[in-house]
């Protein structure tokens, strides 16, 4: 298994994914032509002939011994560029008076664009037979969410000071989203899943156009769309932990539509940023076969053939990292190339 | 005999028992004895001022049967809304939320924080004992106060504007504020009102939200209070759109009751109101006649009667000795009457006044 950027071939396994991922999976909708669309930007960003702010970068995991995708996620380098980025903020408001002998303080929402010109990480997604308990040993999710920061860390310059990550919000056992029906349903004339597929592909005016331009105190919520406010989805649990163990926060920054947390940090405080290294490749003869829970993940340092993998080893004490040769040809490396590794399992 | 005058120090018992006695209670007319002797003095001080353009002037009246030798009503104008602090209302204001993407264009209803009534004259604080409801006495108290603006335009706003308890439901909460103050204050709308009428309603309009509230988000209950008054008061209202008030978009901050507005000049009262010298007659000797407010033209010893608009040949005012002494006339002296009675107003139910748009 191994992560590369998104190729031209890869249009059909892509939609596949896309077909997978359903409503509230904003980034990928089943759509040929964005599809289409969206590879060729991405190229285009990953070649760097487009410029720094404006540039996504979509990576699959593929299974090389089947071909096929297993997943998939992204990086934008600078969102709200091309198009508005809006959330609410949960802010405090004192209603105070001491000649009344009242202190009140009233949780507000504030339309915001804060986040503007911040790198989100997004769009991850692993195709279920590559998921659940027999496979869990791979640690392809794992994969997924922390080949971003060795991304990030190797292309520093590239990027922004900060990185944000959406996180999916609360739907009920219908699947409706409580803060949606309180709140969106009033300002936009359609239903969630179509607002969502609109956000997909990226038409996002409408948002600027109908939303609420003052804020929302939200005790005029109703107490299950307030019981949304900064929670997760059920699903979206382990793809936030992961997160937060990386030093990501929620800031108090939710989803206009489904009131689900956006959690952020500083790039350069992120752990896997701080902690992964660079390290030089060397190459034995012997065949490796990955520990039954791989530790070190590894990272080519160009971009354009970006590869990122688990190894099953880490660098010595010359920073000196020894590969198989099927290691160094996943990683496309060879002998004397850099390489950027980080320890997983490295308490912080 | 009934007759319309400024309160006295003597006033402040009835002026208690009329309070204890509204429905609802009235912000403006709190049961509270020092308050009402507050008033009784600012009353006094505001009639006896000299004033060239209308400041923090509170004038109150009252109504008093002669028979009975009771005050049975009380009414107040303050000449200036928002002299002494902000008059704050809820104005509702529609945005249009337009998509050229989606090709939508929505209407969307809000309540935003405003001043703009502080500028006008405001009529309030009418408080009548309910032996009186739906009588000539109930009229004259109410309009009395517009023969004496007539008389006196230096010392009041141009526009003047009247607010009318809002609806309550059957157990006598608000649902304006249960849906929206609440929200900021642990106090039950009847708490709030008296704590607004004892201590400053703007006072508290400083704690209320600042920012728009949008009407999707209020109860059905309170949306449906917006503008809406009590039902006691529906017939007040009426008369006063009779007179040539019409409702504005301005809403009251505690109980959402409506505001409604007048150019003065506009009034049926300030239109028909006119001069006559006084000829006094016997009472026996009176002509038949619709009734009339009949205003002397004293300041600190302003009266105001409903007699009989009975004019001679010449045009003179026909008036028994008791209302010329009541009004303190000679013979020859001028008066001001304007009809008691009203044409209705055809656009009673109609919406905002046209001025706003």
């Amino acid at each position: 298994m191994r992560i590369r950027p998104i190729a031209e071939g890869d249009l059909d396994e892509l939609q596949k994914i896309a077909r997978e991922t359903g409503v509230g999976f904003t980034s990928l909708p089943d759509n040929r032509e964005f599809l289409n669309n969206k590879i060729a930007t991405t190229t285009a960003a990953f070649a760097q002939r487009t410029p720094v702010d404006r540039r996504n970068y979509f990576f699959v995991l593929e299974d090389e011994e089947s071909g096929e995708l297993a997943g998939c996620c992204a990086i934008e380098g600078q969102v709200g560029r091309e198009v508005p980025f809006y959330h609410y903020r949960l802010g405090t408001l004192a209603h105070s008076s001491a000649q009344l002998d009242l202190h009140r303080t009233i949780d507000t929402l504030f339309l915001s664009s804060d986040h503007t010109g911040d790198a989100e990480v997004a769009s991850l997604f692993l195709r279920p037979h590559y998921r659940g308990k027999e496979r869990r040993h791979q640690r392809n999710g794992a994969l997924l969410s922390l080949m971003r920061w060795l991304f990030m860390a190797e292309f520093r310059d590239q990027f922004p000071d900060k990185v944000l990550a959406e996180m999916r919000g609360v739907f009920d056992e219908h699947g409706k989203s409580p803060f949606w029906e309180c709140l969106g349903r009033h300002f936009f004339p359609m239903d969630f899943a179509e607002a969502d597929r609109l956000t997909g592909l990226g038409q996002k005016s409408f948002i600027g156009e109908l939303m609420p331009r003052f804020p929302i105190y939200t005790p005029f919520l109703s107490p299950e769309a307030r019981a949304c406010i900064g929670q997760v989805h059920r699903d979206t649990r382990p793809a936030l932990a992961m997160l937060k163990q990386e030093g990501l926060r929620w800031e108090g920054y939710i989803d206009i539509f489904d009131g689900g947390p956006t959690v952020e940090a500083y790039i350069d405080d992120v752990r896997a940023v701080r902690k992964s290294r660079r390290c030089r490749v060397e190459i034995h003869d012997a065949s490796d076969t990955l520990p039954p829970r791989p530790r070190w993940l590894a990272a080519n340092t160009v971009m354009a053939d970006f590869r990122a993998a688990w190894v099953s080893r880490g660098p010595d004490e010359e920073d000196v990292l020894s590969l198989s040769k099927a290691e160094a040809q996943r990683l496309g490396v060879q002998a004397g190339d850099a390489l950027r590794v980080l320890d997983t399992e490295e308490v912080s | 005999m009934l007759v319309v005058r400024p309160v006295r120090p003597s006033d402040l018992p009835a002026l208690e028992r009329l309070a204890g006695l509204a429905i609802p209670s009235l912000t403006n007319l709190p049961a509270h004895r020092t308050r009402l002797e507050e008033r009784i003095a600012q009353s006094q001080q505001a009639f006896a001022r000299e004033v060239e353009c209308p400041g923090d002037e509170h004038y109150t009246f009252v109504l008093e049967d002669l028979e009975r030798n009771e005050v049975v009503g009380t009414a107040s104008l303050r000449a200036l809304a928002g002299a002494r602090e902000a008059y704050y209302t809820y104005r509702q204001e529609t945005l249009i939320h337009a998509s050229q993407q989606l090709n939508v264009r929505h209407e969307v209803q809000t309540l935003a924080l405003s001043h703009e009534v502080s500028g006008t004259t405001q009529l309030c604080a009418l408080a009548l004992d309910p032996r009186y409801r739906g009588t000539h006495a109930e009229r004259l108290l109410r309009r009395a106060r517009l023969m004496f603006i007539a008389q006196y335009p230096e010392r009041f706003a141009k526009v003047l504007a009247m607010a009318f308890p809002g609806s309550l439901d059957e157990h006598g909460a608000s649902p304006f504020w249960d849906s929206v103050g609440r929200h900021f204050f642990v106090h039950d709308y009847h708490e709030i009102n008296y704590l607004a009428g004892v201590r400053s309603k703007s006072f508290i309009a400083e704690v209320m939200p600042q920012f728009p509230l949008y009407l999707a988000l209020l109860t059905p209950q309170a949306r449906e209070a917006i503008g809406r008054e009590h039902p006691a008061h529906e017939a007040a209202l009426a008369e006063m759109l009779d007179e040539g008030f019409v409702r504005s978009r301005h809403v009251d901050l505690f109980d959402g009751g409506p505001i409604i507005k007048a150019d003065r000049n506009l009034l049926h009262s300030f239109r028909h109101a006119a001069w006559h010298p006084v000829r006094v007659c016997p009472a026996h000797a009176l002509a038949d006649a619709d009734p009339a407010m009949i205003a002397n033209q004293r300041l600190a010893d302003f009266r105001c009667v409903v007699a009989r608009y009975a004019l001679t040949r010449t045009g003179q005012l026909t008036l028994s000795p008791e209302h010329a002494e009541l009004l303190d006339v000679e013979e020859g002296r001028a008066v001001l009457a304007a009809p008691l009675a009203l044409p209705p107003c055809a656009t009673r139910g109609a919406g905002y006044d046209r001025g706003e748009l």
